[in-house]
């Protein structure tokens, strides 16, 4: 199962995903891309049912930039995760429904803050400071409470991540090789180099 | 009568035959509103046709749909493009429904696609994907990008998720933009990649396949990687068997190289030494 | 009663819905069927026995038609799922003919089954089908399909409820399976005599197959009906 976090800062978002591609056991692929970025300041992760990230986030996204193109303004992160929320939402009471789990991460340029939004596959959604799903999530997001501060610097949100990495690596029977990890903030989407990497 | 003698006054000018009603009569009803279309499948008048399909198919049914299954395949890139190899046999429960299946299927002179899972979904999947990137050239006088065709076949299986279908296969060609290879299945996943093995039999082409890999391969070298990779899985998987059939995607186009019956493989590769563990 | 939010669905009827009992649409028929193509020639072979169970519904239920002068459909499984398939393809067949003014070529009518079965892939025809002819270049072809679809050339294969008993014996006769032997195409005298020995055998070891034997011979002359008797017990 694949693991996304998610951590916000005093004028960004860290978010990473660990880049296997799995198919029962055998490792099929490192490198795969778990994330599409909605529009300049918005990035989706996705992790869950094989098929339905790709489909689910590409839909969201060609949304997203259609909204953008449209009006000639791009959506907030809080909009962009609402109209997420209800396309999840409709498709769950629908014949086939997307099973996905997401994390938006934002940076909102009007009030120059940032955002996380955690929804999971019945279409919950959270505005949290720090999120991960998968099994990732057990192990980590009791670090998260314990070092996270509204405050914390992108080079304080990189040594966090690298703590949650560190931690999974020694912990977790699954092997966690890759972690990619992007940053959100004013200036838009940006990869970054993890330290324990 | 007018009418008539006025239809064949006409007969010399290009007016005759681009009338609307001409053209639907001259292509016996073609209509470009169904050219994507897919085709209307029967579904059986139940609650849950999906559940019927299952009843159906499973090795407990009374009257059991045996659907072809069993395979290795596997396709990496190297230096010199890319090499396809792949077995031959399908097997329904235990019994070896064939031990010749072209588990290879050449999609158009540039994109090969190869099949493991249910037989029927990777032929008839594929054969769609070969009239939809041919329509494409028609189009836009140009030939689609690989990436562009696995994409057309993963959203094509995609609409059917869940209702039962079978596919892992591997599309693979040569574009504008170099050698390519995607791994694209029933579920909806697809991804690039450099190396992949899918099937029954994959792991254990995996395990010869990732050891003896390196970029830089000769094209023998590479052939040979392929056929040994394949040979082991035969050895290892009952499923999987017969012949090992070999392409290698170029520049050019895909070119056969050879069939190779696994029973006499297997005496070639005893008389050899194994050599040292370098 | 009232709804507590707009847009709510309020019943205040019972609701009537249909009793769904099992559905379960297929029943093999048994019988076997074989084919095996030569140089210049293709023999199409099927008993004619129809059971159920334990029962026998008929001797004579003919298994393979003729569709054209280089064409025969054989199919085994489920007797209506392949009386309504070969109803099918002999239509579509006929449609091809007036839309083309030429007859279907057997490479033709091989793809379009294929497409055919693959069209009932939610809700199978249960059918074993072998297509027998000549290609366009007057050589013996046979194409082989499972039930959804996936078909291929062969030269020879056997189906049905004695192919496990027959198939064997076809790769050793016919493809020289595991032997030194120079391998060769057979004459039609010998595949006649392979046919025969085939179902004969398979008839002693086999509830399903007896009966009768039809014999489709297609050659460049048009096509060939032989019987021959097989134990009825």
């Amino acid at each position: 199962m694949d693991t996304l976090f998610g951590i916000t800062g005093k004028d960004f978002v860290i978010t990473a995903y660990d880049s296997k591609a799995v198919a029962s056991i055998t490792l099929m692929k490192i490198g795969e891309d778990k994330s599409r970025e909605l529009n300049s300041h918005a990035l989706m992760l996705f992790s869950g049912e094989p098929g339905d990230g790709v489909h689910f986030s590409e839909y969201v996204e060609r949304n997203i930039k259609l909204y953008g193109i449209r009006n000639g303004i791009e959506l907030s992160p809080r909009a962009v995760a609402s109209f997420a929320r209800r396309e999840l939402a409709d498709s769950l009471r629908s014949r086939k429904p997307y099973s996905v789990n997401l994390l938006i991460a934002g940076f909102d340029v009007k009030t120059n803050k940032p955002a996380l939004y955690w929804l999971d596959h019945l279409a919950s959604l959270a505005d949290v400071p720090f999120a991960a799903h998968g099994y990732g999530a057990y192990y980590c997001l009791s670090l998260l409470d314990r070092y996270h501060r509204e405050d914390i610097t992108e080079e304080e949100g990189i040594k966090l991540l690298d703590k949650c990495i560190k931690e999974l690596r020694s912990r977790m029977i699954l092997n966690m090789p890759d972690f990619v990890a992007k940053i959100v903030n004013k200036d838009g989407i940006r990869l970054v180099q993890l330290g324990g990497n | 009568m007018d009418t008539l003698v006025s239809k064949y006054a006409n007969a010399a000018s290009a007016a005759s035959f681009d009338t609307a009603d001409n053209l639907g009569e001259n292509l016996a009803g073609w209509d470009a509103a169904n050219e994507f279309a897919l085709p209307a499948f029967d579904i059986p008048m139940v609650s849950n046709p999906v559940d019927f399909l299952r009843a159906h198919t499973d090795a407990s049914a009374e009257n059991r749909i045996r659907i072809q299954h069993g395979t290795t395949t596997l396709s990496f890139k190297f230096q010199g493009g890319i090499i396809v190899a792949v077995d031959s046999r399908a097997s329904g429960g235990s019994y070896i429904a064939s031990q010749t299946v072209k588990k290879v299927i050449e999609i158009n002179p540039y994109l090969l696609g190869t099949m493991a899972g249910g037989a029927a979904d990777c032929q008839y999947w594929e054969r769609e994907l070969g009239r939809r990137c041919r329509l494409y050239e028609l189009r836009n006088k140009e030939r689609i990008s690989v990436a562009a065709a696995s994409k057309i076949l993963s959203n094509m299986v995609y609409d059917y998720k869940g209702m039962g279908l079978s596919m892992g296969t591997m599309i693979t060609g040569w574009d504008k933009t170099g050698p390519q290879l995607f791994y694209v299945d029933s579920d909806g996943t697809r991804m690039r990649g450099e190396r992949f093995s899918v099937g029954s039999g994959s792991t254990f082409a995996y395990g010869v396949l990732d050891t003896g890999y390196d970029y830089n391969l000769s094209v023998p070298d590479a052939i040979e990687l392929g056929r040994r990779a394949i040979y082991h899985a035969t050895h290892r998987d009952a499923y999987s068997g017969g012949s090992i059939n070999v392409f290698h995607v170029k520049e050019s186009g895909w070119e056969f190289i050879g069939n190779y019956d696994v029973g006499q493989l297997h005496w070639d590769y005893q008389a050899q030494p194994k050599g040292p563990i370098s | 009663m009232f709804s507590t939010y707009p847009g709510q669905v309020v019943v205040d009827h019972p609701i009537s819905v249909p009793i769904e009992h099992r559905f379960d649409p297929y029943v093999d028929n048994g019988g076997t069927l074989l084919s095996i193509a030569g140089e210049d020639f293709c023999v199409v072979a099927a008993d004619t026995r129809q059971s159920e169970g334990y029962s026998i519904n008929s001797r004579y239920v003919p298994k393979s038609v003729k569709l054209s002068d280089k064409t025969v459909i054989s199919m085994g499984g489920c007797y209506a799922d392949c009386l309504t398939l070969t109803k099918r393809i002999q239509q579509s067949m006929e449609w091809y003919q007036h839309a083309h003014g030429k007859t279907m070529s057997t490479a033709a009518v091989a793809q379009m089954l294929s497409i055919m079965l693959y069209q009932k892939r939610f809700f199978p025809f249960y059918s074993w089908c072998i297509l027998g002819g000549l290609d366009e270049e007057g050589k013996g072809a046979v194409y082989t399909y499972d039930p959804v679809g996936s078909y291929e050339r062969e030269t020879c294969r056997c189906a049905g409820s004695a192919s496990a008993l027959i198939q064997p014996f076809l790769d050793n006769q016919i493809n020289f399976k595991n032997q030194e032997t120079q391998k060769h195409t057979q004459s039609l005298e010998k595949v006649l005599r392979i046919t025969k020995d085939s179902f004969t055998s398979a008839t002693e070891r086999d509830i399903y197959t007896g009966d009768y034997l039809e014999i489709f011979v297609i050659t460049s002359k048009g096509v060939e009906v032989q019987k021959m008797d097989l134990k009825k017990d």
